[in-house]
């Protein structure tokens, strides 16, 4: 019997993935994502150890729907909600930042299993930051977007860049700034680096 | 103790080309070659392909040819005596391995007066009668970026695959299906593969490869899954980018031309690899993959 192919949520959603570096708009579908939040500087024993806990409860949530026969999937890039990104005001203090760090999930996850995955965790003397995991409905709508290449730390740039092309659309940006991160940081140079920055727009009012 | 040099390797290198000139009709095996140079038998037939630019193989497979292309235009022996004379079992096998070789069948090759000879990088050839001394090693020059790095052993759980490299896939597929249902997996779990025989010179279906990953104390093994104990000590690691198939290039590189100019020598454990991201979400060429080679240590007396 021929299985069902694997979900790439990537593939499935790729318009939603397009991004140069000229800011464009894209339309941006309700999405499901396992996620934790925290605060802290990235990089800092929080940041870290959080980003542990969300893989450990991505990866036995996958495995055990595959063990079990269940639809197989592949688990996505890491993205990052950064709210004080979009506030006027600077953050030159990053310990203060705040951040929810995320794993695009496929819709027929159940919070069931999210549960007993984070019970294994548990169960396996892992930290108990894994009870922080949440499944969790985002949808972002109508959003400007594009491919930032260069440290984080330079992210500022490209997001001017956006923020004045939406607003020679008539739009402005609102709610909260999500990174795509497509590179390993741990291995690409930091000029090499690439992420997709997305932020959502809306109508300025006449 | 005298640190090793690279013309240390050379020599012992050049013994291994010298005898398998010497005893061409001799079977020839890796394990008796690898003694007969000092070297570990893990790391033997890597040290050799990336010094002489063939593998043991080519270079046996190269010479015999070229001992035959000297008795065709000198001699009257028959094509087939020659082709048997040289390890082939059929006609057929040896005109496409010569044609392939010298550009010409056998028979052509036969009223052809000056033999069409490839060069090689290593510089040596068939010569009846001459010892071999002296042959060029190949040499990156300084784009290669090794690191020496002190490694604390390592527990991992592994499943062990018996058979052809490329589909070590299906085991990977159900060692992290099982480790991750039971939550073994992580942000910090790191993937290693230990092939205890080259995919270049162990027949396929005997290669012996374990898919391992990275465990606590507390790991218990069950079902076909067993628990080792990676060696700690210095390795020299090396990042290849691009294909697994691509893989191999990458250990010859490191083996025969690193490792010769570092005024080291190889343990007798292993290499490993440590998978750096997900084959199934990753474009071939991006794919990362961190080559360890054990380092023996260096200068104590202890060793001498």
């Amino acid at each position: 019997m021929k299985t069902a192919e694997k979900v790439d949520l990537y593939r499935e959603f790729s318009k939603e993935y397009a991004a140069s570096r000229n800011p464009a708009l894209v339309k941006v579908g309700p999405a499901t994502y396992l996620s934790i939040s925290g605060q802290g500087a990235p990089g800092s024993a929080a940041f870290t150890e959080a980003i542990g806990a969300l893989y450990g409860v991505a990866f036995t949530v996958k495995m055990t729907r595959k063990f079990a026969g269940k639809r197989d999937y592949a688990v996505s890039k890491l993205e990052g909600l950064w709210p004080d990104f979009s506030s006027p005001i600077a953050m030159p203090d990053k310990s203060q930042w705040r951040w929810q760090i995320m794993i695009r999930t496929p819709r027929f996850v159940t919070q069931k299993e999210v549960a007993q995955a984070i019970a294994v965790q548990l169960k396996r003397g892992k930290s108990a930051e894994v009870q922080r995991v949440r499944l969790e409905p985002l949808e972002e709508g109508l959003c400007v977007q594009a491919l930032h290449v260069g440290p984080y730390d330079n992210e500022g740039t490209t997001m001017a860049a956006m923020k004045s092309f939406a607003e020679s659309e008539g739009l402005k940006l609102r709610g909260v700034h999500h990174d795509i991160y497509l590179s390993d940081p741990r291995r690409v140079a930091p000029a090499k680096l690439k992420t997709i920055l997305r932020h959502p727009v809306e109508r300025i009012a006449k | 103790m005298r640190a090793i040099t690279l013309q240390d390797y050379k020599r012992r290198i050049g013994q291994v080309l010298a005898h398998i000139q010497e005893h061409l009709d001799g079977p020839l095996a890796l394990d008796e070659l690898a003694a007969l140079a000092c070297f570990s038998r893990y790391h033997f037939h890597r040290i050799f392909k990336g010094m002489v630019g063939e593998s043991v193989k080519e270079y046996v497979r190269r010479l015999r040819l070229e001992r035959a292309a000297g008795q065709l235009r000198r001699g009257s022996a028959s094509v087939i005596e020659i082709a048997l004379d040289a390890g082939y079992e059929s006609h057929e096998a040896f005109t496409r391995s010569f044609k392939a070789c010298f550009g010409a069948a056998p028979s052509q090759f036969r009223s052809i007066r000056r033999a069409q000879v490839d060069a090689v990088s290593s510089g040596v050839h068939y010569r009846p009668g001459k010892t071999i001394r002296h042959f060029k090693t190949l040499h990156r020059g300084g784009s290669m970026n090794v690191k020496i790095q002190q490694l604390k052993p390592m527990r991992v759980a592994f499943l062990r695959h018996v058979g052809p490299y490329g589909e070590v896939g299906a085991t990977w597929d159900r060692l992290l299906t099982i480790m991750g249902k039971d939550g073994y997996l992580g942000g910090n779990t790191m993937l290693l593969g230990i092939c205890h025989d080259d995919p270049e010179v162990t027949p396929p279906s005997k290669i012996r490869y374990d898919a391992c990953v990275t465990v606590g104390d507390d790991f218990v093994p069950s079902g076909d899954i067993q628990v080792q104990t990676v060696s700690g000590g210095e390795y020299a690691m090396i990042t290849h980018t691009g294909p697994y198939s691509n893989l191999g290039r990458t250990y010859a590189e490191l083996l025969g031309q690193w490792v010769p100019r570092s005024g080291r020598e190889l343990r007798d454990v292993p290499c490993f690899e440590v998978y750096l991201n997900d084959p199934q979400s990753t474009a071939p060429e991006d794919l990362l993959t961190d080559i360890y080679a054990p380092l023996q240590g260096q200068g104590r007396a202890t060793r001498g």
